[in-house]
């Protein structure tokens, strides 16, 4: 019995209640709080809270501008190494879909040394600094305190030439919605800690949270992209209905078109839900039209907070078919999943409709 | 090997499995009772899809915590065939599993619809600001007109921020660039507060082209607002 308990005090996902961006507040409860907080802003700050962008961008000349990030989370998984590789991708991808190149990085750590070795933090550092290195940046220090739960993710400089920086606004009606990651890893991370996720679905699950979004975005720049997010917290709708409203338009998704992760639709069906997922629910199913009947865990999987998520490009339609080509080659598993609409009379803006055609 | 919780919830378990031995004993072999209370997601969906893989389970009675439990019993429910009710008692909910009498899938599908009704519910709640008039009660008109201006402002810096304020009828004049509100129901855009103009309306006083489009509302969104509010406000 001691011996089981020693066992389950090294797992880094004991107790923890939601892990990745699942636990990230909730959206609707974020902006009713928020707008209780005086805001200032600066003409330098080019994008900022405004439109949920993903990382605030400060001009500092005409041709040079720094993106700032910050991105941390409980343990996702139970291994070390993952588990500071995962983190790190997904706040370095904050910088990436701003359009940005990261420069610069500092951690943030919170940990217990007494329920934990030493060595598992060394881990998680490790797997943070090999994406920094990764990503052709320096991690240039960090905070770190005593804390019961463990956290982990990095502070990210970036930067950007102003006139090349994407947002969630700009995107064009008609433009086509690029994604470059499958859909459904709060699904699957809660899967795996029922241990009901197959080795083949871990795997491919571990395969897309580790990957970094810099290729991504490196294969969208050869085309005319109008607007880039990366979907995390918010999930798929809630990060598209943010870039519809900033861009006054409404958007359609294609529900066959959707790449989603193994075993997911499964373990939805099973009530293997994230809180988050229902938390987006709250904020966003207003938003949300489904123009034919769509099964509940689909519905679920669309809601689904993405840790380290894909990039959300919408862009001229004629060069998103080359786009995922392009992205494929890349090992990524991208596809076209619908299209930016003009708005017609009485429709509300930012509205995602969803065919399962 | 799936337990991922810390020894103090472990401990906890086993205390109840012991105390509970004897009254599961006492129960009938088919029905379970499971306290879930406690325990960390997805602990509580397993542990009730373990007792409904059993085959001899008939009934089960789930003690849990939260909502996002109860809902996840939805979905395993749903998926497994097999009916659901659920009481809140206090500070947790009890949720009732039977298997063998399958209820219509369409009930459960309302469950769902439901659930996903009342969270839209839920994000509608809160006080909404309802002017389908320029003026503030009815008087003097360039004196109801000013109070207006005087209502507006001193709400807004009394700090409240109500969830919307919806404009119809005349009150969609309010929303005249050249009017003297304007501003102050901007103060409120800002702060996050959704400030909605009919669209009707503001067609009949020719000032459609005058307000952005995506504070133009529609008959049936004020409806829903008016119908989920906490409170609807008209001065």
């Amino acid at each position: 019995m001691s011996e089981k308990i020693e066992y389950e005090q090294r797992r880094l996902t004991s107790n923890i209640k939601a892990g990745g961006c699942a636990a990230k507040l909730g959206s609707a409860e974020l902006s009713k709080l928020l707008a209780r907080i005086p805001s200032k802003t600066t003409p330098e700050l080019i994008a900022g809270i405004g439109n949920f962008e993903d990382a605030a961008v400060y001009k500092i000349s005409e041709d040079l501008a720094i993106v700032e990030t910050i991105d941390f989370f409980p343990p996702v998984i139970d291994d070390p190494y993952l588990f500071g590789q995962i983190a790190a991708a997904n706040a370095l991808s904050d910088i990436y879909a701003m359009g940005g190149k990261p420069v610069l990085a500092l951690n943030i750590v919170c940990f217990p040394t007494c329920d934990f070795e030493e060595e598992v933090l060394v881990e998680i550092l490790r797997g943070g600094a090999d994406q920094v290195e990764k990503a052709g940046a320096v991690i240039a220090g960090g905070h770190s305190i005593q804390l019961e739960q463990p956290v982990y993710g990095l502070a990210v400089t970036g930067l950007v030439n102003p006139k090349e920086v994407f947002t969630n606004g700009g995107a064009q009606p008609f433009d086509k919605l690029v994604l470059t990651k499958p859909i459904g890893s709060g699904v699957a991370l809660l899967g795996m800690k029922a241990g009901m996720l197959s080795e083949g679905a871990r795997n491919e699950l571990i395969r897309n949270l580790t990957t970094l979004n810099s290729g991504a975005l490196q294969a969208g720049r050869q085309y005319e992209i109008h607007a880039l997010t990366d979907v995390t917290g918010f999930g798929l709708t809630g990060h598209l209905h943010e870039m519809a409203k900033a861009s006054a338009l409404k958007s359609r998704l294609n529900l066959s078109s959707i790449c989603i992760l193994p075993e997911v639709v499964e373990l939805a069906q099973q009530g293997l839900v994230p809180a988050g997922a229902y938390g987006n629910r709250e904020s966003f199913n207003d938003r949300v039209k489904y123009l034919n009947k769509v099964e509940l865990e689909w519905e679920d999987l669309l809601f689904d907070p993405q840790t380290s998520g894909g990039l959300l490009f919408s862009l001229n339609p004629d060069h998103a078919e080359q786009l995922v080509e392009d992205l494929k080659d890349l090992s990524l598993q991208a596809s076209i999943i619908g299209e930016m609409l003009p708005l017609e009379p009485n429709e509300s803006i930012g509205a995602v409709e969803v065919t399962a055609n | 090997m799936i337990y991922t919780r810390l020894p103090r919830l472990v401990l906890r378990e086993t205390s109840f499995q012991e105390s509970h031995q004897k009254k599961d004993q006492d129960l009938t072999e088919m029905n379970r009772e499971i306290d879930l209370r406690g325990l960390v997601c997805p602990e509580p969906v397993i542990r009730t899809k373990r007792l409904l893989d059993d085959q001899d389970t008939q009934k089960i009675e789930a003690l849990v915590e939260s909502e996002v439990n109860v809902k996840n019993l939805a979905r395993l429910a749903r998926s497994q065939n097999v009916s659901m009710s659920c009481s809140n008692e206090g500070d947790f909910y009890r949720v009732v599993l039977t298997k063998g009498e399958p209820s219509p899938r369409t009930e459960l599908e309302e469950l769902a619809i439901k659930e996903s009704q009342k969270e839209t519910n839920k994000n509608r709640v809160g006080t909404v600001v309802f002017l389908a008039k320029d003026t503030f009660g009815q008087g003097d008109p360039d004196f109801s007109q000013s109070l207006m201006n005087v209502f507006l402002q001193t709400l807004f810096d009394s700090g409240h921020r109500p969830r919307a304020i919806l404009l119809a009828n005349s009150g969609v004049k309010l929303m005249d660039p050249e009017g003297s509100v304007l501003q102050v129901l901007n103060g409120f855009a800002e702060a996050g507060c959704e400030v909605l103009a009919c669209g009707l309306c503001l067609d009949h006083y020719a000032l459609k082209d005058k307000v952005p489009a995506d504070q133009i509302t529609n008959m049936f969104n004020i409806c829903e607002f008016l119908m989920t509010a906490d409170r609807v406000l008209t001065p």
